[in-house]
């Protein structure tokens, strides 16, 4: 008998992960569900359909016929409401039974609401699919005003999705600067500039009381927390995920924030696994627990946890993760885990040029480059082998940093 | 390879976000964008390509 594998969840982690399996299990039954009503899309090129910039077409990655081709049981809009590990079974939202003999967990995590009134307005828009993504594209089109809530990197993306749609836009953040956990005042300015030479005004020690509407449930306006009023007939939040973990409440397998997984991405719960967003990994090159929301460490995890479902302890999920932003006319790229650490190291390298890395008992935890990426494959290899940079941590705001740069004897 | 910029994403290209490619990959596109300059083949990178690196894309030909 060949053994039986399901996936929940058609993001970049399941589907990688299914790409694995049947490679490496080729008379395995594969079977992929979703709650979506579409198959493996690029989530990371939707916003350039929501700018107007990229057509539907080239954002598909698998169509449905992959599915048939690679002999992989597709069930698209089939919600999973409940898993039974004592039965190895899951069940779905029609009432039907799946059994497996190892089940991954690719699900991912929601777009949390404001917990503000009117939060649930018309008009007022939420970003995580491609269905999302549409919605957004009809609403900014027909759209003078908008106002953005969320200084993080999904926030960023609906404030260029406004600049491109020319739609003038206020960007209500909590504190005096866009992702203050990541960058300073001096770093986030570069991006605060790029925002106003887009329409998009930054409004800092702000936020949203509560949304106004009209008789029909549109949103019309948003009002701060100092009683500033803005009037928008479009907004974009983007405060934070919820994991959806809901499924896996009356279950033995752990979760705190997200799913707890080993670093073969196996949970509490042998032959259930878990990756990408959802997960909360035993990080080897941090040396705790960490969670990733990027598309490369998801995908990298879907096909680590495949590798482990069929020989669980062959290959450890090691990786560096980073994320761009590609709206403006430089780059930006954070990597690792910018917002951790108890020191850091920030430098002007050029005009229009800034870094800043993280550190945590002397070693590289993440950081964020602005301009200039090159420093990037450097940063993640300090990382990776665990350098000790104590004492030499302002050779890493060089402009042409090399690892070869530090003293020898920091290698551990 | 090369890369260079292109206004207009053609229909049937590949488009590919930065954050997909490999490190490799990722670390030579930024050599190369804005810069007539040749690199190493990259299997991640096809010809025609589109890589959305900056508000510009870029599009890899020999
Ligand atoms: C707008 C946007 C822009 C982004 N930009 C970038 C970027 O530039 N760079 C970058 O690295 N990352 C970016 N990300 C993050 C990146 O897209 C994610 O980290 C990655 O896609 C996560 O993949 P995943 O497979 O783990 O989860 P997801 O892609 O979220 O997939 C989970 C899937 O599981 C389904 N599901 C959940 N529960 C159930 C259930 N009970 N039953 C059935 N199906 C279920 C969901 O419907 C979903 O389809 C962006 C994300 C968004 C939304």
């Amino acid at each position: 008998m060949s053994d039986s594998y399901v996936i929940v969840g058609d993001g970049i982690a399941g589907a990688s992960a299914a790409e694995t399996l049947r490679e490496e299990a080729p008379d395995a039954e594969i079977t992929v569900i979703t709650e979506e009503g579409e198959s493996l899309y690029n989530r990371i090129l939707i916003k350039e359909f929501a700018k107007g910039k990229l057509p539907e077409a080239p954002i598909s990655i698998h169509d449905e016929s992959w599915y048939d081709d690679h002999d992989v049981d597709l069930r698209l809009n089939t919600l999973v409401v409940d898993v039974d590990v004592e039965n190895d079974a899951i069940r779905t939202h029609e009432g039907e039974t799946i059994e497996y003999d190892s089940l991954l967990l690719a699900i991912g995590g929601t777009p949390q609401q404001l917990p503000v009134g009117n939060a649930d307005a018309e008009g007022i828009h939420h970003f995580w699919t491609f269905q999302d993504a549409r919605k957004i594209k009809e609403s900014v089109e027909d759209a003078d005003r908008g106002v953005i809530v969320g200084a993080g990197l999904l926030g960023i993306d609906f404030a260029a999705i406004c600049g491109a749609q020319d739609v003038e836009a206020k960007y209500l953040m909590r504190g005096d600067s866009w992702w203050r956990y990541a960058l300073s005042n001096e770093g986030a300015e570069i991006m605060h500039e790029a925002m106003r030479e887009r329409g998009v005004e930054p409004v800092f020690d702000s936020g949203v009381d509560h949304f106004e509407v009209d008789d029909d449930g549109h949103v019309v306006a948003a009002v701060d927390p100092n009683g500033e009023r803005y009037e928008c007939d479009f907004a974009g939040v983007a405060i934070g995920l919820d994991f959806n973990t809901e499924i896996l409440e009356d279950t033995p397998i752990e979760t705190d924030d997200g799913v707890i997984v080993d670093e073969y991405m196996r949970t509490n719960v042998d032959n259930v696994f878990a990756a990408g967003d959802i997960t909360e990994f035993h990080d080897t090159v941090l040396g705790e627990r960490a969670q990733n929301g990027a598309w490369g460490s998801a995908k990298e995890q879907g096909t680590i946890a495949a590798h482990n479902m069929i020989d669980h302890g062959s290959e450890p999920f090691k990786w560096v993760s980073s994320y761009s932003i590609t709206h403006f006319d430089f780059p930006f790229l954070s990597f690792g885990h910018p917002t951790l650490g108890d020191d850091s190291v920030e430098a002007t390298t050029d005009e229009g040029e800034w870094r800043r890395v993280a550190l945590k008992d002397g070693r590289v935890v993440g950081g964020v480059l602005i301009g200039d990426l090159s420093p990037q494959s450097a940063f993640k290899q300090l990382m990776r082998e665990k350098r000790d940079v104590s004492g030499q941590k302002e050779l890493l705001m060089e402009p042409g940093f090399a690892v070869d740069d530090l003293a020898a004897s920091t290698e551990h | 390879m090369r890369l260079r910029r292109t206004g207009r994403v053609p229909s049937d290209a590949r488009v590919r976000h930065y954050d997909e490619l490999d490190e490799r990959t990722q670390a030579v596109v930024p050599e190369l964008a804005d810069r007539p300059r040749t690199a190493l083949e990259s299997a991640d990178l096809e010809d025609g390509d589109v890589v959305k690196f900056t508000d510009c894309s870029l599009i890899r030909t020999r």
